[in-house]
């Protein structure tokens, strides 16, 4: 006797019949709704109050500001339609847009302009971007539709930093009512799409407001912002068509998703830019020959190939080509020879041992410390990898408190210059005043002209004379090679082909103004 | 009875405390600055103290352990330093994605793996027994990750049955609970044989069969009772690591759980959500202990309690 057999058919009996349920079962798709697939999940929707750069791009969903960029990120007016500036640079009269609205139905006008700034400003309320927008003394209501901003000093990155994701129009209703803790749970702009739920971790889903002051869009009736982490998980979204726009895509699978015919892979330039660092205040990266040496023996374009799998391009300066005022002064040649014949010249010519540390400790960055090592090897410096994750990065490099103990040598990073022109891609890396544990400039870099020039370009609102500053900076940081510039990256993404309007800007972050669905 | 469970309760508060106290120094020795984390790379070093001051990093250590059990005894478990939203908040919106998940996995690899467990144990040596067992090897040796790649490849994308990601409906939780069904119901599997193994060759059971008892009636009326106990063990401890979020599983599928909270959490340093879910995973694993215990006595009238 064998019960086996009977229970065996029963079960399956079963799992067909499941089986069969599932097939047959089809979901159909009606309102032009889109899903975006995003690498992580979101910190807040408070863009005063985010430091990565996906959260903002998400607010953008419901938020404006005063300026904006474009999706290759040239400055623009939104809220905004003009301003003027006092010729010491330090009061700016901006003239507002008419006839806005809040997705509350209260108007926009200079009052909420003062409303806003004064709450980041306001360091009681300890908003992670008070730093960039502390440069602003006062507010004040001219007209219904004028604000005058007067800064403490002059600064002339200031519409920049305005543009900046995080400077946006946020309902002064509406904060009233949440406050400032939580409006993050409750937000309502001025954008195209108004906040309707996040079902934290899973999704956040905003829908179209009806009353957008751009008439005719938003031209979807809703997005779905959905955070993925596995990348191949991503992957399968966008081929199910559960999703229709996805970034980053990593670079294994480019290929995969190239090949489908109904999904279209982007490569856009960035302004993201991978440099090593070294030391300048440690042997032997004190003497400038050997930061020469070390910069002539990185094949570039071979890094591109093997760490990014071509979605890189080779640095070309110290400032990506997309960021204003930058100046091409490379690419750093690629000279064996030479880098050899350098050390030698220095006293080293067996080469030295040192340590290279990697910023970040996910795939490619691993990819990229290897090949730095192998390249390094070849000239005779035997370095040690270390892959820091984020605590230990913090802890070695970032908040070391003494520069003349500080434990780094060769360090692989990179850096986006968010607000899209120089001066946020050169004072926090370059200038002395940003030695760590203060900012990031982990090569301990000190030159007092470029330090000058950096203050002068602030200080003048005549652009003739920030390019021209800005460039003497550049090519006197290129003469003294504190860094080895890599790469250029270039940002990955895929959409559906039925999916138009929606970009990567060179920031990482998203334009989705004219987003569209066949 | 009753006394056994309340002196096991009692037990719980002192476990508690001790546990709160390591993990809360544990947590602080690792390296890091959250504030600085919280507050990013381009943060101007004023911003970081604000941040500092926002999340009460800047007092001393046992002033915040004190503020720290303050709020454990009034059910406040303090703000996701990243998040700021309530602690409680975030643990239980994730809870009951991880429950479901953990119980629909175990209500089918436990039926499954017993299923083969007492099979390959009855047909020893023979082919239920070699396929049954060939099956619970490779469920252990397949790493999960790879396993859910692959379901998820062949049954999402290519032939397009259920949802790749997702847990709105029933469809969402097929792949993810098979992929951790797979390795409970070969451990399952390999514990139900060899405790069945045993208990079929003990006396009783050859007294039974000799009493003229058919083979189902011996092997499901009276050997299965007894084989139990060490499977009902094991059955505890895996619900208790389920419980605790399968990171691998919830990564692959996008799976809303404690998993990847913990793991975001210790990426961020960020405490309270650390102290509290291991607090509440240390609690789970207690509470299935008693449990397991109490099944015990129920199982089998032999272990029963003064």
């Amino acid at each position: 006797m064998n019960p086996l057999p009977r229970f065996a058919a029963a079960t399956l009996a079963a799992i067909a019949t499941a089986i069969a349920s599932l097939v047959i079962a089809v979901p159909a798709y009606a309102s032009k709704d889109v899903v975006f697939a995003v690498a992580s999940t979101f910190t807040t929707t408070d863009p005063y109050d985010a430091n990565d750069t996906l959260s903002q791009a998400m607010a953008k969903s419901f938020y404006e500001g005063l300026f904006g960029f474009d999706k290759d990120m040239k400055l623009i007016p939104v809220l905004a339609e003009s301003y003027t500036v006092s010729p010491d640079g330090l009061t700016y009269t901006i003239k507002l847009r008419h006839g806005v609205r809040f997705q509350d139905g209260t108007d926009f006008n200079a009052e909420a302009v003062k409303v806003n700034f004064d709450r980041v400003t306001n360091p009681d309320n300890k908003l992670k971007r008070y730093g960039l927008y502390k440069i602003i003394a006062k507010t004040e209501v001219v007209d219904e539709y004028t604000a005058r901003v007067t800064l403490k000093e002059p600064f002339s990155a200031f519409i920049n930093d305005l543009a900046h994701p995080s400077g946006v129009m946020i309902s002064p209703a509406a904060l009233k009512k949440w406050g400032s803790k939580d409006i993050a749970f409750h937000p309502v702009g001025t954008g195209p799409f108004k906040f309707v739920e996040w079902r934290q971790p899973d999704y956040l889903k905003v829908e179209k407001f009806d009353g957008y002051w751009r008439k005719g869009y938003p031209k979807v009736d809703s997005i779905t912002w959905k955070p993925v982490v596995d990348n191949n998980s991503r992957a399968a979204l966008m081929q199910t068509g559960e999703a229709q726009f996805t970034f980053p895509v990593p670079y294994e699978l480019a290929q995969v998703l190239k090949a489908k015919t109904d999904l279209e892979l982007v490569a856009a330039p960035s302004i993201v830019l991978r440099y090593l660092s070294m030391n300048t205040l440690q042997k032997p990266f004190d003497d400038v020959r050997v930061r020469e040496a070390i910069a002539y023996a990185i094949n570039k374009e071979a890094l591109a190939k093997v760490a990014f799998s071509g979605y890189a391009v080779p640095a070309d300066g110290v400032v990506p080509d997309a960021v204003e005022y930058s100046v091409k002064l490379g690419p750093w040649p690629y000279d064996v020879a030479k880098a050899k014949k350098l050390l030698a010249e220095a006293g080293y010519p067996n080469g030295f041992e040192t340590e290279l540390w990697s910023a970040y400790n996910y795939s490619t960055a691993q990819k990229v410390a290897q090949f730095l090592q192998q390249q390094l090897q070849q000239v005779g410096i035997r370095t040690k990898i270390t892959m820091l994750e984020a605590g230990q990065r913090v802890q070695k490099v970032e908040s070391w408190p003494d520069p003349k103990t500080a434990p780094v040598r060769l360090y692989y990073v990179g850096w986006s210059s968010s607000t899209g022109e120089a001066d946020w891609a050169l004072r926090p890396l370059l200038a002395s005043e940003s030695w760590p544990p203060t900012l990031f400039n982990t090569a301990y870099y000190r030159n007092d002209q470029v330090d000058t020039d950096i203050k002068g370009a602030l200080a003048t609102t005549d652009k003739t004379e920030k390019a021209k500053l800005y460039r003497d900076a550049q090519e006197r940081i290129w003469k003294d090679a504190p860094w080895a510039p890599l790469v250029t990256e270039e940002l990955l993404s895929a959409h559906n082909r039925r999916l138009t309007g929606v970009y990567v800007m060179p920031d990482a972050s998203f334009n989705f103004t004219d987003i569209d669905l066949r | 009875m009753t006394r056994y469970v309340l002196s096991r309760l009692a037990g719980l508060v002192p476990t508690l405390f001790l546990i709160g106290v390591l993990v809360f120094l544990f947590v602080h020795l690792l390296p890091g600055d959250p504030a600085r984390l919280a507050a990013g790379p381009d943060a101007t070093p004023e911003t970081v103290a604000l941040v500092r001051k926002d999340l009460g990093l800047d007092r001393t250590i046992p002033q915040q352990f004190v503020r720290f059990v303050d709020g454990v005894l009034h059910w406040n478990f303090g703000r996701s330093l990243s998040t700021k939203r309530p602690v409680a908040e975030e643990i239980a919106e994730r809870f009951m994605p991880t429950f479901w998940l953990t119980v629909w996995s175990m209500a089918w690899s436990v039926t499954f793996g017993m299923a083969i467990g007492v099979a390959s144990a009855v047909w020893r040596n023979r082919w239920p027994d070699r396929l049954g067992m060939t099956l619970a090897v490779s469920g252990i040796s397949f790493p999960a990750f790879a396993l859910g790649m692959v379901l998820m490849q062949v049954f999402a994308v290519d032939l397009g049955w259920v949802p790749a990601v997702g847990n709105d409906d029933w469809r969402g939780y097929i792949l993810p609970s098979l992929t951790l069904g797979a390795a409970v119901a070969a451990i399952m599997a390999r514990f139900t044989r060899s405790s069945f193994v045993d208990i079929l060759g003990e006396d009783f059971v050859r007294t039974a069969r000799a009493k003229g008892l058919d083979e189902r009636h011996v092997v499901i009326k009276h050997a299965m009772r007894n084989a139990l106990i060490p499977v009902v063990t094991m059955m505890g401890l895996q619900f208790g690591f389920l419980l605790g979020g399968s990171i691998v599983v919830e990564k692959v599928f996008n799976w809303p759980g404690l998993g990847r909270l913990l793991v975001d959490a210790v990426d961020m340093r960020d405490y309270p959500v650390i102290q509290a879910l291991v607090l509440l995973f240390s609690l789970e694993f207690i509470a299935i202990n008693l449990v397991v215990d109490v099944l015990y006595g129920l199982i089998n009238p032999a272990i029963r309690f003064r």
